[in-house]
């Protein structure tokens, strides 16, 4: 992880600064416009043999979870569904699962970083359990969340509402304010790569691999200036977390992953407290459940940079599935006991034989989701 | 050192936090080592400072938690470059509680009221117990000024009461005539105040590994 310097004092750097963030979130924009447009570029053929699979909600959620484990960030994941379902080729009701996917797989940081107290059993334990508890959470989440959603669309209906009200009928168009100067930054791009020579399935690759590599670009300085800007209120804030729970721990994740646009940033800085022993589990859940909140804006930033409102609308979903999933199990301690308990029963188990880890690592991110692909295929 | 957590950041308000904590640890590590010295040596009754005493040993104790966890969330924040500087705060916390530590263990022994020797004995005492309560001031106001010849004189005079300190055990151990059990464990006290405020000062001089030993004698042409 780097380290940030000290907070530096409102002046020149501050400045420059935050001038870099924002060009490099109008960088992070047109790398959406980019990936959507890409797709666009490979004719509905291509692009319909490419997304067939994740119709399959399984496979979605498995899609989801692999994508994240392998790029390490939920941002970026979320933001290609967005530029996805966006440039209309995936739908939201298949978009939904692999939005669910992403919350699983970004959980995975954590994990890696608990794996470094591994020497020491007491430490470990409470790392291990800190970093598991985010996951546990998650599938519970998914677990209940996602059939009821296939079932009745408790999600993707008010997701659906929230679009019509914000960026009117759906499918339609969607007008946000920043959306001319992306556009018209793709189009530069667009025509430069016409330029060199590229047309077809050349020029359609390019522009992914432009778009994707953008996105994490962006996304990584993004992360790495805003931590620099707010790294003074953020110790201020962990400090005043450490010892309070509940609303206060929730806001206090949400705000930091909203300010650094990285979940795994707030969550991978709980894991050293937790292993500490200075911050409690009690006390560090509901501050990544904020976080989980937190990075829901992301997709939301995404969404107003693609050209259907169906872009909007996943990023409402992936919105409305965090906020519910703390709404539902937060607020009842019999609830809230379940991942909590989980977490710290895999974490003695853990403790006890490191072995543990490594089948709960390869298990939950790798085997559940090939499995998921697996058992898809053979029923196609 | 101390030059060093410094430079990492006046602007990190946790960072200028913990300094003044520390420096809160300091003012009450005084305020117990004159309670119960003067319990000993001044002709206060031990039952009037104690629940003083022990407050504020506690207020002590909870401070250096207080600063572990700043520490600990400073350096999950800030990475590995903030490390040492952390180490050696963490380092100088456990100094400073251990003032507090050392005034309890002079106010046992004020409370057991034991001989302590002749007038002599007594007025030599009570110079060494003044001498060791300014040492705590000058440590407290040389962490403020960063200032390293300073810092050097005073260690100098840490020597020199440690010296002197050593000399009475040594004295008191081979007693014959009167019972100065109660002198030679008081100047031991009175040495590891000194030690313990010397140990502060001398994160401004010497490097991180070397604290905790900067009295001892170095190789030649070191």
């Amino acid at each position: 992880m780097d380290s940030p310097s000290a907070t530096p004092r409102f002046g020149p750097e501050v400045f420059l600064r935050v001038l870099l963030v924002m060009a490099l979130l109008v960088g992070f924009l047109v790398a959406i416009q980019c990936m959507g447009g890409s797709i666009k570029l490979m004719g509905k053929e291509t692009s319909e043999s490419l997304f067939r699979g994740v119709s399959n909600p399984f496979a979605g959620l498995a899609v989801g979870i692999l994508a994240t484990v392998l790029v390490q960030s939920s941002s970026t994941t979320t933001s290609m569904i967005v530029a996805l379902v966006g440039s209309g080729e995936i739908s939201v009701e298949s978009a939904v699962p692999m939005i669910m996917g992403a919350n699983i797989g970004t959980t995975i940081t954590n994990t890696l970083v608990s794996v470094g107290h591994v020497r020491q059993s007491a430490a470990f334990r409470r790392a291990f359990a800190a970093a598991t508890v985010h996951d546990f959470f998650n599938l519970i989440c998914v677990a209940v969340f996602l059939p009821l959603e296939l079932l009745t669309g408790f999600l993707s209906k008010p997701a659906l509402y929230l679009t019509e009200v914000l960026a009117g009928a759906p499918g339609a168009e969607y007008k946000s304010p920043i959306k001319g100067a992306v556009k018209s930054a793709y189009k530069s791009i667009l025509h430069g790569l016409e330029n060199l020579g590229l047309e077809g399935t050349p020029l359609a690759l390019c522009m992914l691999t432009l778009g994707i590599g953008m996105t994490f670009f962006c996304l990584i300085f993004i992360t790495k200036n805003m931590r620099t800007l707010i790294v003074g209120p953020l110790e201020q804030a962990m400090n005043n977390s450490l010892r309070r729970s509940g609303m206060i721990g929730i806001v206090v994740g949400a705000a930091v992953t909203v300010a650094v646009q990285s979940s795994s940033i707030t969550t991978s800085l709980l894991v050293p407290l937790c292993a500490a022993g200075i911050l409690s589990l009690e006390n560090a859940f509901p501050i990544m459940l904020g976080a989980n909140i937190g990075t829901t804006v992301t997709a939301l930033l995404a969404s107003t940079a693609v050209d259907s409102s169906a872009g909007l609308t996943i990023a409402l979903v992936h919105a409305l599935f965090n906020v519910a999933g703390t709404v539902c199990i937060y607020p009842f301690r019999a609830v809230r006991r379940v991942p909590l308990a989980l977490a710290r029963n895999l974490a003695i188990a853990a403790s006890r034989n490191p072995v543990y880890v490594l089948f709960y690592v390869l298990g939950a991110f790798v085997g559940v989701p090939l499995v998921g692909i697996w058992i898809t295929n053979l029923f196609q | 050192m101390m030059r060093w957590l410094q430079s990492l950041g006046p602007e990190s308000r946790s960072l200028n936090e913990i300094h003044s904590q520390f420096l809160e640890m300091m003012v009450d590590g005084r305020h117990v080592f004159d309670a119960a010295a003067n319990a000993l040596l001044g002709g206060t009754a031990p039952e009037v400072i104690r629940d003083d005493l022990f407050a504020t040993d506690r207020r002590i104790n909870r401070t250096e938690q207080a600063i572990r966890r700043e520490i600990v969330v400073h350096g999950s924040i800030y990475g590995a470059a903030t490390f040492p500087a952390l180490l050696v705060m963490m380092s100088l916390v456990k100094d400073a509680e251990r003032i507090g530590d050392y005034a309890k263990n002079l106010y046992g022994l004020a409370a057991a009221r034991p001989p302590l020797g002749g007038d002599a004995e007594r007025k030599a005492m009570i110079d060494l117990k003044d001498r060791v309560s300014k040492l705590i001031v000058r440590a407290h106001g040389l962490f403020e000024s960063q200032n390293d010849s300073d810092a050097r004189a005073f260690l100098e005079e840490v020597h020199q009461i440690e010296g002197e300190c050593d000399a009475q055990v040594d004295l008191g151990l081979h007693a014959r005539k009167d019972n100065a059990s109660a002198r030679v464990l008081a100047h031991r006290y009175f040495k590891r105040v000194t030690s313990h405020t010397g140990n502060i000062v001398s994160s401004l001089v010497v490097p991180l590994d070397k604290l905790d030993y900067f009295d001892e004698p170095r190789p030649k042409g070191s």
